[in-house]
Formats: C-alpha cells, structure tokens, sequence
C-alpha cells in the first residue's frame, strides 16, 4: 500500500512539473508558431541562473525561485529573438525555427559546459524540512510544495491570459494569427510576451525539478523531452489537452514502474504514445480544425 | 535676317495686319522627342546579366553518339548541342556540370592519403574513415529528410540500434564480420518499418517530436540493460574486418577506403532513390501538398513506407559496418547531441541534395575532429554556423548561388521600377484594366507630342498670336494653334458675348448636349480678339503645367 502511494505522489509531483513544462511548449507552438527545442537549455539555463543567485545572492527559497523564474524569461526572451523575429516572415519557416532552435540549443548547452563545467549543480532545499504522514502516505515538503506552487504558478498564468489585455492578445495570435496582426496585434511584441512567459515556466520546472535531481548542462533534455510528450500527446496548442495527457502519462509511468519496473517506463510511455497518436493524430484534445496550420 | 525670323507669305497680296518679317523661333525638329523617348535609358553593364557557358566544338559526325549509363538510357553529362546561329557552327554545351565536380572531388578523397602530412597522417586517415561513414549515413537520411521531406530526426538511431544489435550478435554468437552489415540489414529493415508505421497518420512536427523521443528511449534503453554494456559506456568486442597483424598505418589505409567504398554505395543508393520514379513521386507530394498529389494519383502512402524501408534497410547496412569497423558501438550514437550534429552537417550543407549532405559533413567532422583541443568551444562554432544558414540562407551552402539570383532578380526589378516614367502612360495595373488599348498609344504619343510642344512655347510666340490671333502664322504658333483646336470637346475653352463688340467672357464647353458651357473666370475682355488670346493663354498655360 505505502509504496503504491509512494509511486502515486512521485507520479503525481512529476507530472506537475512535467506538465508545466507541456503547456509552456503549448502555447510557444500555437500561439508563435515556433517549436521550441531550446526549452532543455532555458531548462538548464534558469537552473545556472537560480544556482548562481543561491550561490551569491541569498538561499532563500522565494528569491531563488525567482531567480530561476526570471533567468528563464530571458532566456525565453534570447530565444525569441534570435529564432522568432528574423525569420517569422520567411518562407519554410516552421522548420527553419525547429533548426534554429535546435542550432541554439546546441550553443547554449555547450556554453554553458564550457563555463560551468560538467560537473552538476545542486540547489538548496527552498522548501525547508517538513512531512506529513497522510493515511500511511508520507508527503514530503517538496514534494507538497512542487505540487501546490507548479498548480498555483500555471493557474495564475491561465487566468492572467483569460482576464488581462495581453492575454487576450495572445489568445487572438493563437486563434489566427494573420486576423490577429490585421486587427493591429503586433506579432513581434507578442512573440516576446509568449517566450518570455514560456521561458518562466521553464524556469520554475527547472527550480522545482531541482529539488529531486541536479542541475547540469544537459539535465535540460531528458525534462524536455517528457515535456514534448505530454504536449504531443494532449495535442500541440491545447493546455487541457496538455493536463490531460500529463495525468495519463503520470499514471502509466506509476503502474509501469509498480507492474512492469522502472526499465520498461519509457517503452510503455512511447508505445502507449504511438497508440494515442495513431488514433488521433493531432493528440487527445487537438481538433483538426483548431489546431494550428504552420 | 537671322535664322529666327519668320516671313509672312500673304504680306506680297496686301493682306490686312500682315507684316513682312517677325520674331519667331528657330527651327525644332519635332523627330528629336520621339528618339529621345524611344532610346532605352538603362545603363547597359557588361558583366552578370547572361549565364556563360563554354562552347565546346561539336563534331557533325558524332552527332548521334552518345555515351549512356548501360541498362538505361541516362547520359553521363547533360550535353545540350545546337548550332551556332551566327557561325553555323555545330557547339557542344554542358548544362549541368555537377557529375565532373563529383567525379573529381570523389577522385582527389581517393587519392587524399598520398599527399597527407606525415605528422597527421593518422588523425587524417581516421577522420576520413569517420566522414565516409557519416557522410553514408546522412546520404540515406536525406532520402526522407529532403526527398521525402519528412522530419524524421531517429535515423541515428536506427543505424545505433542495428550496430548494437549485431555487435550483441558477433559477441555473443560468433558472427563473422562479412555477415554484420548485413545482419544490421535486417534489423534495420524491422526498425524501419516500426518508425514508417506512424510517419503514414502524423503531421511533419509530431513526428519530428516523436522521433526525438525515439532516440532518447533507445539511449535510456540501451544504458540501462546489462546485456548492451551499461558498465562499459558501449558494446565492444565485435569481430572486425582489419587483420590485426597489419602494420597501423596499413589498417588506417585499409579502414580508409573501406569506409570509401561504403560512401560511394551510399552515393549509388542515393542517386538510385533520389533521381527515379520514387524520388519523383516523394517530391511531388511533399508536406501540405498530399491532397494535390492524391488526386492526380499519386500513392504518396506507399511510396513513404518504401523509402522509410529503403534507408532504413541502408542505414542497417551502415550500422552493422559501423560496427565491423569500430570493433563494436558506445552509447553516444544514441546521444542528442549525435543527432543535432548530424542534422547541423545537412543544414550546413543543404537539404535535398547530395552535394550538401556530403560536403556539410566534411566541415562539421573537419572542425569536430580536427580542432579536437578546443573543447566545447568548438561544437558552440558548429552551433554557430548552423545557427547563421539557418538565419540567412535558403538552401543551405548549395543554395547560396540561387538565392544570390534571386536577389539579384529582386533587386533588378526594383530598380526597373524606380527608373519607369509614370508622366502620361498609363501604370501597369491602369493599362491592363483599360478595354481600348489603344488609349495606350495614343497617351504615349501625345505625351511625346506635349514634350515637343512644350519647347515651343515662347515670348515672341505669344506676342505674335497677341498682334493677329486669327490668320496665317508662323509655323510653331501654327502647330501649337493645331493641337489646341483638335482637343475633345469636353472642357474645351470657348467665348461668349455678353455685349456685342463690347464684353466677351471665356467659358468652357461641358462636352454634354443640353449641358450649358460653364464660366471660368469673371475677367470681361474689350474685343473679341483679346478674348481669343486670352484662351490662348490658359491654353498655353495648361499646357506647360501637364
């Protein structure tokens, strides 16, 4: 029973942080256009980032939460500009901006061994020392605080897109961007808005995701990858879709690793993918129609 | 009497108001306008507006020889033959010279080993053998890559996945390494077909994405299971095909050409794929455009899952020589960063074509495996690069020359379309909407007419049309009086009595039956004469301000 539960919380705080990270890709993808395959290095770069301000700054916990949040907003921000705004305009330029991002991503990582070096990183615990034992399961204190910060940070980003001005802006680029820039919405200004928030939410898994492993150049990949699963399979652009998959990928990773054991958790995941797509192409939410045509 | 003076013929019959001799113009030829409109007014450069070619003597016995490729019936070099239309001379012109690049290219990396430094004979001996094998195996994954254009990014794997497979099969059941690629064949055959599976329903991204996730479950699967190495960083100890008694320099020799001739099979699997029927068919149903293809009847389906099949049944090839060459495979082949560097070599290069695919992995592997000692630095410069023909080029290094062209092309007409005189034409989208056409010609003409008449216009000119508005005038009074009388009756200028012999008034004529002339001006003229050179006037100042 206990290691059931054990494996259901493990689960659940992966598929928080992992999901965050899904809806972050969502919304770059249907709202820019732009695959982002740099997010593993705004991943790895706002570890360095809440590192260094943990390292220099302060070990409080909110302000190395922060510093991990903000360094990926720029991140986000040195994306977009290197990979959105020269070439949004130009012909084939899906996957051009797939290629660049996979170019930049390559540069960072590499810089960032070659300035940190390859040995890994670890963050301070931001959430104290703390458990609670909850019917036999004990609950960490990160683990309780991954969950309930990711939820809280990814609801306040859908509410501020559901109820501010550049929300709605961002909303219209991802409804149809061309009727969006007819109607006076600026695809370069909106670009920096959506890669600076999508960054954040890289920063904040990365902060999160810190608290059980460590941080290294290439710690980016493995997060991002699962992260581009879940948006695969919830469908690219929608954030339900996106919660949805991450729940049923959380589920199938617990049961696999509980029946099958923890080798066989990528196999079952990617077959279990494969079969979702075959059967709706554009994921578990993604309509046909509303998705997003390049 | 100066040339300017002009002589009144009526004057000899006593005509009333004749003078003998007056002021006027000096002769202009009205032909000076029409040549100076119809010369051509841009500046004619020598250099960069034709494609030259050498023209190679044709021999008229020859002409219908020809040397083919045997079982079909393909020519070496596209050798276009006409006859010289000034000389009547039989010339030969080779359209495409890309086969004479390639045979020369391929000719000097044969011959590459004769003239290697000592001191870096190794390092550039293994580093060929490295580029061939690369090169080989980004040939078969431009095959779906650029000809097929999906974004399959798990072809790597493939080739890790077979190399592993017959590295456990040589270690474990004694296989010989003759049968390795071909064993590697097999395997690549069934992974092909488990990856085409999904590239039949999935949009371009998802299956790239998809794909990523692939090659990263072979990593995590391949490092985690005992029987494939965890403890070693790979699998090693496959049987090999260099004889281990040689001398080092004679196996880099041997593993050099080896890894040559796996290039140049790869170079045949490609032109084979790439140049018939299925190649044209995989580039003429490309992304977003199946539906087109479908309907002229086209199976795009099938002909994707063949050339899934077929390069993964070559990329299998290549693994299972991977394999028989480097004694065995490490975990790396299955690393992002294997992928993003061998995806950085065809970007670098060109996607699409062969020439790209072979010369981008020639400078990645040279700044990979050359400027080893840089460390990071060096893949950040590969990055860069990429990063940079991404940005800026269309089609890679390859593409540089038509997108110049094009360029070129752009710039040429924008500047055509600076240099284009607007005064009295029509604009191009005006003259194409026009039902007479011939309204065209007639503005240009008048417009040339204008530009004559323009240069007429002088003070001696008025004052002599002031003196005797009606009458015999002078020759340029007389053509301008012409071209103002001949005008259309809309708006045409008139005069009207208010008080016989005493007040007249200009009017215009409204063009319209029932349509009363309007007045133009409140000014009263005295006789009718001033009234007639007053509408001179505005005649004349119309004119020079059109």
């Amino acid at each position: 029973m206990t290691d059931i539960g054990f494996i259901a919380t493990n689960a659940i705080v992966l598929a928080c942080i992992y999901g965050t990270l899904a809806i972050g890709l969502s919304i770059t993808w249907s709202s820019v256009g732009l695959i982002n395959l740099a997010y593993g290095f705004i991943f790895a770069l706002s570890g360095y980032g809440a590192w260094l301000a943990a390292q220099y700054v302060s070990t409080n916990g909110v302000l190395v939460l922060c510093a991990g949040v903000l360094t990926g907003a720029v991140g986000g921000v040195l994306v977009c500009a290197l990979a959105f705004i020269p070439i949004h305009d130009k012909p084939n330029f899906t996957v051009r901006g797939l290629i660049a991002t996979l170019a930049i991503s390559l540069i960072g990582t590499q810089t960032l061994l070659w300035a940190f070096g390859p040995r890994s990183k670890n963050l301070p615990e931001i959430f104290g020392f703390w458990k609670i034992n909850l019917g036999g399961v004990v609950l960490t204190s990160d683990k309780i605080g991954n969950v309930a910060v990711s939820i809280m940070v990814v609801t306040a980003v859908l509410l501020w897109m559901r109820s501010s001005r550049r929300g709605l802006e961002i909303r219209a680029m991802m409804m149809n961007p061309h009727a969006a820039a007819i109607v006076g919405i600026g695809v370069r200004k909106t670009g920096f808005y959506v890669m600076s928030i999508t960054g954040g939410l890289a920063g904040l898994a990365a902060v999160l995701l810190s608290q059980t492993y460590y941080i290294s150049p290439f710690g980016g990949l493995a997060p991002m990858i699962k992260g581009v699963s879940i948006a695969l399979c919830g469908g690219l652009g929608s954030v339900r879709g996106a919660v949805i998959a991450a729940m049923v990928l959380g589920l199938n990773e617990a049961l696999t690793s509980r029946l099958l054991g923890g080798q066989y958790v990528l196999i079952t995941q990617f077959a279990l993918i494969i079969v979702i797509l075959l059967i709706r192409p554009r994921g578990i939410a993604g309509i046909l129609d509303r998705a997003r045509e390049a | 009497m100066s040339d300017s003076t002009w002589r009144n013929p009526l004057y000899l019959w006593d005509v009333e108001g004749a003078e003998e001799a007056i002021p006027a113009n000096p002769h202009r030829d009205p032909q000076e306008v029409w040549t100076k409109t119809r010369q051509s007014k841009t500046p004619m450069l020598p250099v960069g507006r034709l494609r030259y070619y050498y023209k190679w003597p044709g021999h008229g016995g020859a002409l219908w020889s020809r040397l083919r490729y045997w079982p079909t019936r393909r020519r070496v070099l596209e050798i276009r033959g006409e006859y010289n239309p000034k000389t009547l001379r039989r010339e030969k012109t080779i359209v495409d010279k890309r086969p004479i690049w390639w045979a020369l290219g391929l000719f000097a990396f044969m011959l590459g080993p004769l003239v290697m430094p000592g001191a870096y004979q190794n390092t550039l001996l293994a580093a060929g053998a490295t580029f061939s094998i690369y090169a080989a195996i980004n040939l078969c994954w431009m095959l779906i890559l650029g000809t097929a254009g999906i974004y399959s990014l798990a072809s790597y794997a493939v080739v890790g996945a077979a190399a592993f497979g017959v590295s456990w099969l040589s270690i474990n059941l004694g296989l010989p390494w003759w049968l390795l690629p071909f064993a590697g064949a097999v395997i690549g055959l069934v992974f092909g077909v488990i990856i085409a599976i999904p590239a039949i329903r999935l949009d371009g991204f998802y299956y790239a994405l998809l794909t990523i996730g692939l090659n990263e479950l072979c990593r995590v699967y391949t490092l985690q299971s005992k029987q494939f190495g965890s403890s070693t960083g790979g699998l090693y100890g496959a049987d090999t095909y260099i004889p281990q008694d040689w001398s080092s320099f004679d196996q880099s020799l041997l593993a050099y050409y080896a890894c040559f001739v796996v290039l140049l099979l790869a170079l045949a699997l490609y032109r084979i794929v790439d140049g018939r029927r299925l190649g044209r068919i995989l580039k003429m149903a490309p992304e977003k455009r199946e539906a087109f293809a479908e309907a002229t009847g086209v199976d795009y389906r099938r002909a994707r899952v063949w050339v899934f099949v077929i390069s993964s049944v070559g990329l299998g090839f290549i693994g299972g020589f991977y394999a028989a060459h480097y004694r065995g495979v490490s975990f790396s082949i299955f690393g992002f960063d294997t992928v993003l560097l061998g995806l950085a070599m065809l970007v670098i290069g060109g996607i699409g074509r062969a020439e790209g695919a072979v010369v981008g992995t020639a400078i990645v592997i040279f700044l990979d495996k050359v400027m080893i000692s840089t460390g990071p630095l060096r893949l950040v410069l590969i990055g860069a690069i990429m990063l940079g023909v991404v940005l800026f080029l269309k089609g890679g290094l390859f593409g540089v020359k038509a997108q110049f062209r094009s360029w070129r092309d752009k710039k040429k007409s924008e500047r055509r379309s600076m240099r284009s005189e607007k005064g009295g034409e029509m604009l191009p989208e005006e003259a194409t909407e026009t039902k007479n056409k011939d309204l065209l010609y007639w503005r240009r003409y008048d417009k040339m007419q204008r530009d004559f008449l323009k240069t007429l216009v002088t003070q001696e000119i008025i004052e002599e049309h002031r003196k005797q508005p009606l009458g015999q005038h002078s020759e340029p009074l007389e053509r301008l009086l012409l071209y103002f009388r001949r005008a259309p009756q809309g708006d045409k200028y008139a005069i009207t009595v208010v008080e016989p012999f005493k007040a007249y008034r200009i009017v215009a004529m409204s063009g319209q039956r029932g349509v009363a002339p309007r007045i133009v001006e409140d000014k009263i003229y005295a006789s009718q004469n001033e009234a007639y050179h007053g509408v001179f006037m505005r005649r004349i100042q119309d004119l020079l301000e059109s």
